[in-house]
């Protein structure tokens, strides 16, 4: 037996150890100290984050007006109807009443009701009435679920500008697009606290964010005017066999779009279905005619701008004082630039003429001779001055840029073939918005639709504002530009484009589509009224018309018969008969 | 001679009724407090995993705590000297028992073999438990026949000698670095308490301390973590549990989310969200988180106040133990204890990197359970004979 005697030291020892030991407690008590009150927050907010699962409440998106209010893009509340397995009692009944309701096969519904399954969705985009309806019954195991879906009421009005959304109610082109971040509205939310399999834990109930209704967007484009010149568009295309015909409507003072049309358009409340005769091969091929069904030829692409762009040579050579009004000129019905003969389209020529005649005759060496007169350089300078070279900033997404030959590499030919509007290329909205800038006074004005964007529960109106660059034309030139361009209309090429008691302004263009030779052609008409005080700028672009295919016959009478219409409608007040007379 | 003779006879007539009743109570009140807790912790999981026996976890504690206590009763009725004839029994077999996990009797669990099962009866059995009880028997009996032995370098020598075999194996055979940790740890306090010096001592800790440091800052510094150990990734884990979610870190993580959501007052008994399945191990080695969260700093200071009264109890009885056999296998169980509950509370609240240790008496584990109430049998043996200094 061990009789070792238990020493004094020994018992200090023990002592000392458990001292040591009750230190080392308190300082662990210290730490946990620490981490429950001063850490307590930061731990307990990230334990939440992982407790919670949520379930998300679709907002209603903000709705599209246009300039008058009148709903453009509205939400429509439709039910998704789906099945419990294990609530369900009466399994027979379900399938009998959602078969009738919902006009499904019974086969249909009854897979979907005997599946063993968490929740099982039998139909979604049901209208409300039938959700309702289906809802009353009481049944228990059934599921009406309410959700917005956009539906635009005017169905193709306006498709290419005001875009539509996908299944998740996201902008996918146009406006929708652009003013996603206000339309959007903010999801709400149901919290629910799970364990860490996603099994609800009952006793600690639910907490709900409610969604934000998105706001909504005003813009400037006027549904009759879009829907008049849409009309318009496909009278044109149908009698002329064209391929394309593109509208634009805007009030040059602000660059506020009224109606941009670019037929075919495509019905907004089913954007994925192609035209009935296409017949694709691939998933890819019918993406691509998709894409081109929904590309809008105002702004997604370029052309030729042809005589239509001699607006732009004519206020760059009156800015730069190298021609006037009554400069003199010569037409033999050619111009020889370098080695090159340039034809006029009038192969006689038109012989002596100032410069307010060779406008009204759109003669092709008399702009030659103005921008060669111009030089290179200046007339480089002009271009961007003009704002050719930038992006209009238009709020539509995918904005075509311009493609113009660097100023290193242009020679006499070059500049010669730009003066009269070819060998380079510039989107339809470009032109309309540098002339509009021309014969507004020299304002370069952003073309755009949004105008304001309405309050919501959360925050207050908002009147979006565009930059406008003053004095890219002095007013001197634009009013004597304005009169010739009235003569155009009044007496010149642009004949078809005179409407019977107003002034207009006008030019035409005839422009060959590449290759040349192909007989294929770009007609187009740019006029605007009054022709004094502008408010309302048009073009009309019809591409590949069948049979004549002269701006001024096939484009001009498209802008006469808006104008017709839309002036009164705009509050334009017809001038004294005698003045149209008097020219 | 007569007055010897009445002397003889009056102490042993007062230690034969001295039973240290507070002892006694503390580990009663532990033992139903950790099976409230495993209640609480284990119902929701146990639930979805053994077909709606929630109280699987709890009903395997008690089975454990009644062997256990039966255990503790009968040793406690034993005086301890009878024991010292199976120190080295006991040092052989434990050693045995640590390869009895390799033999088909194994059991693998939480990824690890630790564990071995004798046919017929419902535990498994843990031998580095085994070890802990046989070497505080083995030391507390080497240092009696060691004498003033112990005090020179050499007998330090052969005590450390005689432990590492098994600190060795532990780790080794059954890959658990906590329990070789505990059995050196038991075997510094036996020898640091049987010597007399303190300088040594307080140089071997001094050294220690920035043998670790260093080790740290290696590690801290070092430029990547491809090609480090487990063990090494799990000190950078320590450092940054937030950096690595996924692995190593998510355990500490979720023990340092239940314990900071428990606030000052906790969330109250039974309402721990963390529970849920999200912190792996609760009822086991993370108990004490989930103690934090719903009892709060309250219930936490309390528990630890608890064990702090426990190693009082302790300390009393192996000073006050009657010879120095008795008062080493008191100082065995009070390095046992300490230890333990030191590493878990640092390790659940991260305040060293991650490594399973549970806590005494209150988590869930049958034979750790039975071999801590065989140890506090032997304590209260040793109490039923200590001597009031003043007699």
């Amino acid at each position: 037996m061990l009789t070792n005697r238990n020493y004094q030291s020994h018992r200090k020892k023990i002592t000392v150890a458990c001292a040591i030991f009750a230190l080392i407690l308190a300082g662990l008590f210290a730490r946990l100290v620490y981490l429950m009150v001063w850490r307590a927050d930061y731990y307990a907010q990230k334990a939440t984050q992982l407790h919670e699962r949520e379930r998300s409440i679709k907002a209603a998106r903000g709705r599209i007006l246009d300039r008058n209010g009148v709903v453009l893009a509205d939400n429509r509340t439709v039910c998704t109807i789906s099945v419990i397995h294990n609530q369900i009692q009466d399994a027979g009944q379900v399938t009998e009443v959602l078969c009738r309701e919902l006009g499904l096969s019974e086969e249909y519904v009854s897979k979907r009701v005997e599946k063993v399954s968490s929740i099982e969705r039998v139909k979604s985009n049901v209208d409300k009435e039938v959700g309702d309806r289906i809802r009353e019954y009481g049944l228990a195991g059934v599921k009406v679920d309410e959700d917005y879906k956009r539906y635009y009421p005017f169905g193709d009005l306006g498709s290419k500008v005001l875009g539509f959304t996908g299944a998740d109610n996201q902008g996918i082109i146009g406006l929708e697009v652009v003013y996603e971040d206000f339309l959007q509205g903010q999801p709400g939310n149901i919290l629910t606290v799970t364990d860490a399999k996603g099994i609800e834990v009952e006793e600690q109930g639910e907490r709900r964010q409610e969604p934000v209704k998105g706001r909504d967007l005003r813009i400037t484009m006027d549904r009759n005017i879009q829907s008049y010149a849409a009309q318009l568009a496909r009278q044109v295309m149908l009698a002329k066999e064209a391929q394309r015909v593109s509208i634009l409507v805007m009030d040059p003072r602000n660059g506020e779009v009224l109606a941009m049309v670019d037929v075919p358009e495509f019905d907004l409340n089913d954007p994925y279905g192609l035209p009935e005769q296409t017949s694709y091969a691939a998933q890819e091929e019918y993406q691509n005619l998709l894409n081109a069904m929904w590309r809008n030829g105002c702004i997604n692409d370029t052309y030729e701008p042809g005589s239509t762009f001699k607006i732009i040579t004519a206020a760059a050579g009156l800015e730069e004082g190298v021609v006037t009004p009554r400069s003199t000129f010569h037409c033999p019905g050619y111009i020889l630039v370098g080695d090159r003969r340039i034809r006029c389209h009038k192969v006689a020529g038109h012989g002596a003429q100032d410069f307010v005649h060779g406008t009204m005759n759109s003669c092709n060496p008399v702009f030659i001779t103005v921008g060669l007169r111009l030089g290179v350089e200046n007339y480089y300078r002009y271009f961007e001055k003009f704002g050719l070279k930038k992006k209009t900033g238009i709020d539509l997404p995918g904005e075509a840029a311009t493609i113009m030959h660097r100023m290193e590499d242009m020679g006499e030919v070059e500049l010669a073939t730009v003066s009269f509007g070819q060998s380079f290329q510039i989107t339809p909205i470009q032109l309309l918005t540098t002339a509009a800038s021309i014969i507004n006074g020299g304002k370069r004005v952003t073309p755009h639709f949004g105008m304001e964007v309405l309050g919501n529960e959360e925050q207050g109106a908002e009147v979006l504002s565009y930059p406008i660059e003053d004095g890219i034309v002095s007013e001197e030139t634009s009013q004597t530009l304005r009169g010739i361009l009235e003569l155009v209309v009044s007496e010149g090429t642009g004949k078809n484009g005179k409407v019977e008691g107003f002034s207009i302004g006008g030019k035409t263009a005839t422009s060959q589509t590449l290759p040349r030779g192909s007989g294929r052609y770009i007609a187009s008409f740019l006029g605007f009224a009054p022709a004094d005080d502008p408010q309302v700028i048009a073009l009309a672009v019809i591409h590949d018309p069948q049979g004549v295919y002269y701006g001024g016959q096939v484009a001009a009478p498209v802008i006469r018969q808006l104008f017709e219409n839309i002036l009164p409608y705009l509050g334009i007040t017809k001038e004294e008969a005698d003045k149209g007379q008097d020219e | 001679m007569a007055t010897k003779t009445r002397t003889r006879h009056k102490r042993k007539e007062q230690s034969e009724f001295y039973f240290d009743y507070s002892l006694i109570l503390i580990i009663l009140f532990l033992l139903g407090f950790g099976m409230v807790m495993i209640y609480s912790t284990s119902s929701y999981e146990a639930f979805q995993e053994y077909d709606g026996d929630s109280a699987h976890f709890l009903r395997t504690q008690m089975i454990a705590s009644i062997l256990g206590l039966g255990l503790m009763i009968v040793v406690a009725n034993i005086p301890y000297h009878f024991w010292e004839h199976f120190a080295v029994l006991g040092y052989v077999v434990s050693m045995g028992a640590l390869f009895l996990v390799k033999t088909p009797l194994g059991v693998k669990s939480h990824g690890a073999t630790r564990w071995f099962k004798i046919p017929g009866i419902p535990l498994n059995i843990q031998p580095a438990e085994i070890v802990k009880l046989c070497m505080i028997l083995f030391l507390a009996c080497l240092i009696c026949k060691l004498g003033k032995n112990v005090r020179t370098w050499k007998g330090i020598l052969i005590m450390v000698a005689v432990s590492l075999p098994h600190v060795i194996l532990i780790k080794v055979i059954t890959e658990n670095l906590s329990s070789s940790i505990i059995v050196l740890g038991i075997a510094a306090l036996m020898v640091f308490v049987a010597d007399t010096d303190y300088k040594k001592y307080i140089f071997i800790g001094i050294v220690g301390c920035l043998a670790v440091a260093a080790v740290v800052f290696f590690i801290v510094t070092a430029d990547s973590t491809e090609g480090m150990d487990f063990r090494s990734r799990r000190v950078n884990t320590w450092l940054h549990p937030e950096s690595d979610p996924s692995d190593t870190g998510f355990q500490t993580l979720q023990a340092l989310y239940a314990i900071g959501s428990g606030g000052i007052w906790g969330k109250g008994l039974g309402q721990s969200m963390q529970k849920l399945g999200f912190l792996p191990e609760a009822q086991n080695d993370m108990i004490f988180s989930i103690i934090c969260e719903e009892l709060g700093l309250f219930g936490a200071i309390s528990i630890i106040l608890m064990f702090l009264m426990l190693l009082w109890r302790l300390m009393i009885i192996a000073t006050n133990a009657p010879d120095l056999f008795g008062s080493m296998l008191v100082v065995g169980v009070i390095g046992h204890i300490a230890i333990q509950v030191i590493l878990n509370i640092a390790v659940v609240t991260n305040t060293i990197p991650n490594t399973g240790i549970s806590l005494p008496f209150i988590s869930y584990g049958g034979s750790s359970l039975m071999f801590l109430l065989i140890e506090m049998g032997l304590v209260l043996s040793v109490a039923k004979r200590m001597q009031l200094r003043e007699t």
